[in-house]
């Protein structure tokens, strides 16, 4: 009865000691994984923009942070659209500092979303939300050769058909999703406005993208925008005019966005220490968790070998006349003495096997009760809207309980539980091993 | 028979209650030879008990030596004790104290725990002691599905395990009834004839008493002068009704089957 007493708490505290490690181990796993997405797609990002030193961006809408780089992929439809003469083109072509021109190419577009909208579920850090956002995004590109081989206006990953190319009219160039929606595949024609257009070629793209590429002057007609454009891309003769010229335009067209290399650094820059902070906040909750987990686990131990100390005293006090009788008939003190711990031990070993048992069933559920979650955003505060994660690829919220228990760490525990038991009946048995035989035989 | 196993000089105890001091024993010599049977009788606390437990050394004497197979061991050190007490002595208790967990032979196996002898060794001796109690078929029982006579044979057998230089016995008849009584003192003074063993036996009960060789007497924690030879000093024992020999041993005289009282 009091051994069953023992046995369960030695094995309620084995089941915490093997479970919270695991949980652990758990967090720092998807911690671990957690940093390397996010260094990865500071690096992607670092990358990109040092390839465009010398690009100037203007839209006549605000940028949506990483989506600066995917024209057309709007994650939240309903943005107010508007646009500009493309007199601004030749305007911008003309800047020049100190009596230089300055400017290498101006590149227009037109970003039009479709008349037709669609309704989507996606998923987000909050869960399930249903978004209403328009069927496509149309992009007029710039099909003049000089352009076409000198910049990457085009999306490269053709996956059916052939890229647009030099003059093309009535030519769409569809991302991959949007096969479906117009049931259309390479050759096939669909209808636009009330146009048709002939499938040239399929790119592959992100789920979010859903882009048709087409000329610019196709689209200006489709679209009823005749000589207006939404965005520029303006590249100068050196990267180091960039920041210069952008203040131009920005003082020019006030109504423009306008983001240099070093808007865009300073975003990455902004970014990137938001992510630090994700990374430190991530940290010092596992910290405060592994702390708490360590006060549990050493009073689950301390609590435990008081447990087996009183028993066993309990036990020894039961016992003393037997014990008397032993030490008649010869028993050496150690022979007592290792009786009794001998018995601690045994009751470690079965105490431990419980646990274990006890552990490997609950251990996921009692290590996230243990420890508190992970909290990458620290306090309240949650990611803006406006600055979008890319939050496919970060291990997310509820991603880390995956526990699993190693048999080292099963071997651990039985360890620890012979210890406890070992320990909690050391003073008991040496107290067993000094009473006087004719004391003990006296108790009744 | 010259050969002194067990001698007492001087032995006092004073066992001390509060302010109060009672001399359990004053002034104990004793000598006992070896292949002995000595009983020493005396009424209720005149002092048995205590005397029993110095020499099984259980308890110490307040002064005086007890020299046992030529040591001394009151200047043996408590820690050291352990090794007088499995090979020197055996303990009969009046209570028997067997572990009642224990099975008969577990419960003579008991005293070798610790002497460096095999599992097999052990069995081995622990049943031949049992065969010599008439126990033999008894070994798996637990100390309570037996009767009070059979468990004092058990703990007979469990204190001979590991050979003792003498065997010790308080009342070991103290808890028997009258027949199962003379069952045990019988056995005690087969063990004596037949197998030699030196035996100090204390007892309030006469009848008892008188199974010895020697017979002494105590009270009040003094050692009597007086001196009585038990039955098993006799030369020989003859049947009171056919006058032909008998052995103490025997309950009814193999010659004529008459009763024999003790
Ligand atoms: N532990 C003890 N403390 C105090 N007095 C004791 C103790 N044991 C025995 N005595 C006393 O010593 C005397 C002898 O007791 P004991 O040896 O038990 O006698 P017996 O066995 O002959 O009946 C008695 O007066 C008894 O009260
Ligand atoms: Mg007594």
């Amino acid at each position: 009865m009091r051994t069953l007493l023992v046995v369960i708490a030695l094995g309620f505290s084995i089941a915490i000691m093997i479970s919270i490690p695991a949980g652990i181990m758990a967090n720092q796993e998807s911690m671990q994984t957690l940093s390397e997405n996010l260094t990865s797609t500071i690096t992607t990002m670092q990358e990109e923009i040092n390839k465009t030193a010398t690009l100037i961006e203007c839209s006549t809408t605000p940028n949506q942070g990483m989506q600066t780089f995917r024209p057309g992929g709007g994650f939240f439809g309903g943005v107010n659209e508007t646009f500009i003469n493309e007199s601004i083109v030749d305007e911008i072509y003309s800047i020049n500092v100190s009596g230089v021109r300055v400017v290498k190419d101006v590149i227009p577009s037109l970003e039009k979303s479709s008349s037709e909208n669609i309704t989507e579920t996606i998923t987000t850090p909050f869960g399930n939300r249903t978004v209403y956002r328009s069927a496509y995004t149309i992009i007029g590109v710039c099909l003049n050769s000089s352009i076409i081989s000198s910049y990457s206006i085009l999306p490269t990953n053709i996956t059916a058909g052939e890229n647009l190319s030099e003059g093309d009219s009535c030519y769409v160039l569809i991302s991959s999703n949007l096969t479906e929606y117009f049931e259309a595949g390479v050759g096939d024609t669909i209808t636009i406005n009330g146009e048709l257009f002939t499938v040239k070629g399929i790119f592959e793209s992100s789920s979010q993208t859903r882009t048709v590429y087409m000329n610019i002057s196709d689209a200006q007609r489709i679209t009823g925008l005749t000589g207006e454009i939404s965005k520029l891309y303006v590249y100068v003769v050196d990267s180091s005019y960039a920041t210069q010229v952008a203040d131009v335009i920005k003082a020019a067209y006030p109504e423009l966005y306008v983001t240099s290399y070093q808007d865009r650094l300073e975003n990455l820059q902004q970014m990137q220490s938001m992510y630090t902070q994700t990374l430190s906040n991530a940290e010092s909750s596992i910290a405060q968790a592994q702390s708490t987990a360590t006060q549990v686990i050493i009073i689950a131990v301390a609590a435990t070998s008081l447990i087996v100390l009183f028993v066993m005293l309990y036990s020894v006090r039961e016992r003393t006349k037997e014990i008397g009788i032993l030490k008649a008939i010869g028993f050496s003190n150690w022979n007592v003495m290792s009786q009794f711990m001998l018995e601690g031990v045994l009751i470690g070993l079965i105490g431990g096997a419980t646990g274990v048992l006890i552990g490997s069933t609950i251990a996921p559920f009692l290590s996230s009760f243990l420890i508190p979650q992970i909290n990458l955003f620290g306090g309240t505060q949650r990611p803006q809207a406006s600055v979008q994660m890319p939050s496919t690829n970060i291990v997310g919220l509820q991603s880390y309980t995956t526990v699993t228990l190693s048999p080292e760490l099963i071997l651990l525990a039985l360890g620890a539980a012979v210890l406890l038991g070992a320990i909690g009946s050391l003073y008991p048995a040496w107290r067993a091993s000094k009473i006087s035989p004719i004391e003990a035989l006296r108790y009744e | 028979m010259n050969e002194t196993v067990l001698e007492t000089e001087k032995l006092d105890k004073v066992y001390k209650l509060g302010g109060r001091s009672i001399r359990a024993l004053s002034d104990v010599n004793l000598q006992v030879k070896k292949g002995d049977f000595v009983s020493i009788m005396g009424p209720s606390g005149s002092g048995k008990t205590t005397l029993l437990n110095i020499l099984g050394c259980l308890d110490k004497p307040t002064s005086g030596r007890i020299i046992l197979d030529d040591v001394d061991v009151t200047t043996v050190p408590e820690k050291e004790l352990y090794k007088i007490r499995r090979y020197k002595i055996g303990f009969v208790f009046q209570t028997f104290n067997l572990l009642p967990y224990l099975s008969a032979i577990e419960n003579v196996e008991l005293p070798m725990e610790g002497t460096g002898k095999s599992k097999e060794e052990k069995l081995k001796r622990a049943r031949e002691l049992l065969k010599l109690v008439g126990l033999a078929e008894r070994e798996n029982h637990k100390p309570l599905r037996l009767s009070a006579g059979e468990q004092q044979r058990v703990a007979i057998a469990r204190a001979l395990a590991n050979g003792p230089s003498i065997l010790l016995a308080d009342e070991p008849t103290g808890n028997l009834d009258a027949k199962t009584k003379y069952e045990i003192v019988r056995l005690l003074g087969k063990l004596n004839t037949e197998h030699g063993t030196t035996i100090v036996m204390v007892t309030h009960d006469n009848a008892i008493a008188s199974h010895a060789r020697r017979v002494l007497f105590i009270n009040d924690g003094k050692m009597l002068s007086k001196e009585k030879m038990g039955l098993f000093a006799k030369e020989k024992l003859t049947c009171p009704a056919c006058g032909r020999e008998i052995q103490i041993t025997h309950v009814f005289c193999p010659h004529c089957g008459r009763k024999l009282s003790n």
